[in-house]
């Protein structure tokens, strides 16, 4: 890997860091706008133009407020847990494939869906000590149920993204985008629709909304943040959120690679991955559009009676499926 | 119990949500249409009060007080107290007060938050300006 | 079946003398006082003879040497009062839960603000004033001073009625105290609960009111009778025709005042109109409680044409003035019958939909359904009222029992739904929603021509009046004691929600944490209704004597 200026700008500017925190900004507008459109009202609308603004006017305000640490808490992990989220979440994008290479060229190898996975829970975890160490009963509360929840189903959702994997016969992400002449959305329609619903879960949107169910425990696991360290939390959430819907894109819908009607590929692959993401983000907000929050307990075993077993199901389905749809795959 | 959601109502709904223009009204850039018979800021006919006092004493948030003016007493209406019933309408002899459809009466200064007598006369005309709401 | 009449006749047989005097000077409402100390029998006699009988609410008046103590006992369409009196000297009397468990908010009321102690009540504390609110001090007294609180009030940072954690029988593991409230963003209106939780479980909980409480049933009694109504119906912003309606009746009943009937047909329309909103606003809020964000904001917006037909005909979105003591303060003009149609049959359609969403959705129906169970039996002993008491069972609708305004005269249906769970009660106020469109519909069409008010004088004749409207959550009930001048002697509102709040400990029980929010919304508190007095701020230590200089700075005006 030769370190120069395009190494640097690659890391730091475009398709990295200033990119990703651009993209998550736009994808927080796009989600509210969505979701206000929904539910038949405007959404962000004065903050510039169409209320693009409105995310970074939100994060600019959080920085400029008092960042107050709870007596009790522990400070240490109280500090740095929201940062080593972002950083974590930030840092797994650099296996993902957005312009057609990953960030840092040829960084990929065989194997890296599984180190993308690892990360996300890693990073999840942070999250959960950041509201442990709060000390707070609400906080406690809330980094119990996020644990719960999405320990839980973080199992069904590794199980489903074999899926691609098997049938690409490849456990590299890009390998898995690149393959996919056909998109695993057709070929195997079933794990992608429980894919998005687990993700839901992951995620923490509805129905499985409960670690951020504000009507029962204030604010969940960000009821002591304030300030900057809020600021890096929600970050953290958006990133999260483009990260998962990323996943879809690379593991069903043949992540960045599209047609490139004229000029440079990379300009056109970025175009599609961007489309691509806004599109499963819509999906995403719809599902979460329609239905309720469940309770933890509904939550927990709709996990353990339902979501695992049929996640082995169709694992087991697609192993089988694969010999016919090989010809399909590139 | 399955987490499959078969929701047809509810999806058609949100899809058809989705095609429709939002249903809020973008005030204060569109002109909200108040019906008439709004309970707004006062108005007072002056020629026709006889300053008999009925609706200060009626008021049932004491935030009428009647002050002298060049020809005769006439009532000072404090917003700050008021409840917009309009009890004083009710109770005064001459009809000499009536509601308008005038509701922006939100101020930063207290002094604006006290109706007088010149400023209600302007109201009834609907030529309310800013700088005539600290006028008597 | 025993009637009223023939059950206030055995009370007269049965007690004898004891029974000084008995009137029943309009239908429906009987007064009895009893000698002191006998009202315990009276009222097991009534409940032995009469069934569907329970207790509205226990007013106490300060008659200058005695306490007068109003029993206000609900048999189907009627009410009978046991009045008693006990000294003020030594203001003692016994208990009536044992008889009826649902009186126990209704006596530490009393307690509270008056200061008669109830010889035998299980937990005899403060309902509504603070906690550290001085001793011996009782507003609702008429020698009461309010200069007693200039002095520094203690700083009690002192345990208010909380229970401790600790042991309780049967729990598998210590049982944890979480408080909610003051402040929580379930709640819309400040109340605290403090909850016994042995893991996931709710074991007990304690309900403490008067976070909003205003000094309404005194302030009320410096004012005249009709400035009276403008104070009443600021109580509460949701029920605000429902509360004017109720005390302009009280007033009508003791002045003798008969009111047209196209004002009882307008104060229909009104009074319907509110319930439809109120309903609407509990759905929206429900949906929103239960993370439906989708359902909130469509019922809101389904909503604002109700608000819109409110403000063209009152005046007002939300605080209507519209109703006086003789009739209405405005005519509905003809125009307005079609302005007022379309939006009903608008939302009617819709209402459709959201019976459809409330009965298919899986997510909904998983968090209401089976959560929140109020069995019949209990329901009646604690003596619900409202879309609860009708969520399990029970027929009870003042509109139908005891017909007021226009309701002798509409037809409509009373909706009861026997499943006993918050789905239950939310389905009854979505049918609701639609039974008051088709009176509105009804009203509208059968509009009599005539006057729409009465001049009523401003003195009133002596004389007391139980009062009861069907507010949109459940049977509200307004006392008023005139003593022959222009100000009421005593006024006493008693609104549903302290009514339905009893019942929260035994919805609540043996449920999970997570199922508090369903189960408290489906009660639809208001807790603005329910708390109604103080002036004071001593929390926090803050000196009192400032509160009252800028009161009498207010007052001061020429």
């Amino acid at each position: 890997m030769p370190i120069d200026l395009v190494f640097f700008l690659r890391v730091l500017i475009f398709p990295g860091f200033v990119f990703l925190l651009a993209f998550s900004l736009f994808c927080d507008w796009f989600e509210r706008k969505i979701r206000a459109r929904m539910q038949n009202r405007m959404g962000p609308s004065y903050t510039g133009p169409a209320g693009l603004l409105q995310p970074i006017a939100d994060y600019i305000k959080l920085l400029t407020k008092e960042d107050i640490i709870p007596a009790q808490a522990t400070r240490l992990l109280f500090t740095v847990a929201p940062v080593l989220a972002v950083s974590l979440f930030v840092f797994t994008f650099y296996y993902i494939p957005i312009d057609g290479l990953n960030i840092i060229p040829n960084s990929s190898f065989e194997g890296d869906l599984i180190l993308v996975l690892v990360l996300i829970t890693i990073a999840e975890f942070t999250m959960f000590l950041s509201g442990w160490s709060s000390t707070n009963p609400y906080s406690g509360i809330g980094a119990t149920r996020v644990l719960t929840q999405f320990l839980g189903y973080d199992i069904p959702l590794i199980v489903f993204a074999i899926g691609p994997a098997f049938l690409s016969g490849s456990l590299s992400i890009s390998t898995i985008a690149r393959k996919q002449t056909v998109p695993f959305v057709a070929l195997t329609p079933w794990t992608f629709i429980l894919f998005i619903i687990t993700l839901q879960a992951e995620l923490g949107k509805d129905p499985f909304d409960i670690p951020h169910a504000e009507t029962e425990i204030v604010a969940g696991y960000v009821t002591e943040f304030s300030g900057r360290r809020l600021a890096f939390i929600e970050i953290a959430k958006d990133i999260q959120v483009v990260l998962g819907a990323t996943l879809v894109t690379v593991l069903f819908l043949g992540g960045p690679y599209g047609p490139v009607l004229f000029g440079s590929s990379a300009v056109w692959y970025t175009f599609w991955f961007i489309v691509k993401v806004l599109a499963v983000i819509f999906l995403l907000e719809y599902v979460g559009s329609v239905a309720a929050r469940l309770r933890i307990d509904q939550v927990v075993r709709a996990n353990w009676r339902w979501m695992m077993p049929i996640s082995l199901l169709v694992l087991a389905l697609t192993i089988v499926c694969q010999p016919l749809l090989s010809p399909l795959v590139g | 119990m399955t987490n499959r959601l078969r929701l047809p109502t509810m999806i058609r709904e949100i899809a058809s949500s989705l095609l429709k223009r939002p249903f809020t009204r973008k005030y204060p850039k569109v002109k909200v249409d108040v019906p008439e018979g709004f309970r707004g800021r006062h108005i007072l006919y002056p020629e026709k009060c006889i300053s008999c006092g009925l609706c200060e004493r009626d008021c049932p948030a004491n935030a009428i007080e009647l002050v002298e003016t060049a020809d005769k007493r006439l009532p000072v209406f404090h917003l700050d107290l008021c409840i917009f019933c309009f009890q004083c309408a009710d109770s005064c002899p001459r009809n000499a007060i009536e509601p308008s459809t005038l509701f922006e009466m939100a101020s930063t200064k207290k002094e604006e938050l006290i109706s007088k007598p010149k400023v209600l006369i302007l109201s009834h005309k609907n030529v309310l300006k800013e700088d005539d709401k600290n006028d008597v | 079946m025993t009637t009223v009449k023939e059950a206030v006749r055995l009370l007269e047989d049965k007690l004898g003398n004891k029974v000084m005097e008995c009137k029943t000077p309009e239908p429906r409402r009987t007064y009895v006082l009893i000698k002191s100390g006998y009202h315990r029998d009276a009222i097991s006699l009534l409940l032995e003879t009469l069934s569907e009988t329970g207790i509205s609410t226990i007013t106490g008046t300060d008659l200058g040497n005695e306490i007068e103590l109003n029993y206000h006992i609900r048999c189907r369409g009627s009410v009978i009062t046991i009045k008693n009196r006990v000294p003020k000297e030594k203001p003692q009397i016994m208990t009536i839960t044992d008889l009826i468990p649902g009186a126990t908010l209704y006596e530490r009321e009393v307690f509270d603000l008056l200061g008669v102690i109830f010889e035998g009540h299980p937990h005899l504390e403060r309902l509504v004033l603070s906690d550290d609110w001085p001793e011996g001090s009782y507003p609702l007294r008429k020698d009461w001073d309010p200069t007693v609180l200039e002095e520094d009030a203690p700083n009690l940072r002192g345990q208010p009625s909380v229970m401790n954690g600790g042991d309780v029988e049967g729990a598998t593991s210590p049982v944890v105290n979480v408080v909610m409230g003051p402040q929580h963003p379930a709640l819309h209106e400040p109340e605290r609960f403090s909850f016994k939780i042995d893991g996931e479980v709710v074991v007990d909980v304690e309900p403490r009111l008067g976070y909003v409480h205003r000094g309404i049933e005194k302030a009320a009694e410096r004012l005249m009778f009709f400035q009276d109504v403008y104070l009443i119906e600021r109580i509460c912003g949701i029920c605000n025709a429902a509360h004017a309606l109720c005390f302009s009746q009280a007033v009508e009943s003791i002045g003798n005042i008969e009111i047209p009937s196209r004002a009882r047909y307008l104060r229909t329309i009104i009074h319907e109109l509110n319930r439809i909103h109120s309903h609407l606003l509990l759905l929206g809020v429900t949906g929103f409680e239960l993370g439906y964000e989708t359902l909130f904001q469509y019922v809101w917006r389904d909503r604002e044409p109700v608000l819109d037909v409110m403000e063209m005909i009152t005046g007002n979105r939300i605080l209507t003035d519209f109703i006086t003591i003789g009739g209405v303060r405005r005519d509905l003009k003809p125009e307005t019958h079609e302005k007022i149609k379309k939006p009903m049959k608008k939302l009617k359609k819709r209402m459709k939909f959201y019976k459809n969403i409330f009965e298919e959705d899986p997510t909904l129906r998983l968090r209401t359904k089976g959560v929140g169970i109020l069995k019949p039996s209990s329901a009646k002993k604690m003596c619900v009222v409202g879309p609860v008491a009708r969520g399990s069972g029970i027929s009870l609708d003042i509109r139908r029992d005891d017909a007021y305004a226009a309701y002798d005269e509409i037809p409509f249906n009373v909706i009861t739904y026997k499943d006993c769970d918050s789905w239950a009660r939310l389905m009854v106020r979505v049918e609701e929603v639609v039974e008051s469109i088709d009176i509105i519909n009804y009203a509208l069409d059968h509009l009599p021509s005539g006057p729409y008010r009465v001049k009523v004088p401003r003195r009133q004749p002596e004389g007391e009046s139980v009062s009861r409207v069907e507010a949109p959550r459940g049977e509200l009930l307004h006392y008023v004691k005139s003593d022959g001048s222009a100000y009421p002697y005593r006024v006493k509102v008693r609104s549903p929600t302290l009514a339905n709040i009893i019942s929260f400990r035994e919805i609540i029980r043996g449920s999970y944490i997570a199922d508090i929010p369903a189960a408290l919304i489906s009660l639809d508190p208001c807790f603005s209704c329910t708390d109604r007095m103080s002036f004071v701020e001593v929390n926090n230590g803050r000196k009192w004597h400032w509160s009252l200089e800028d009161i009498k700075r207010l007052k001061k005006r020429s």
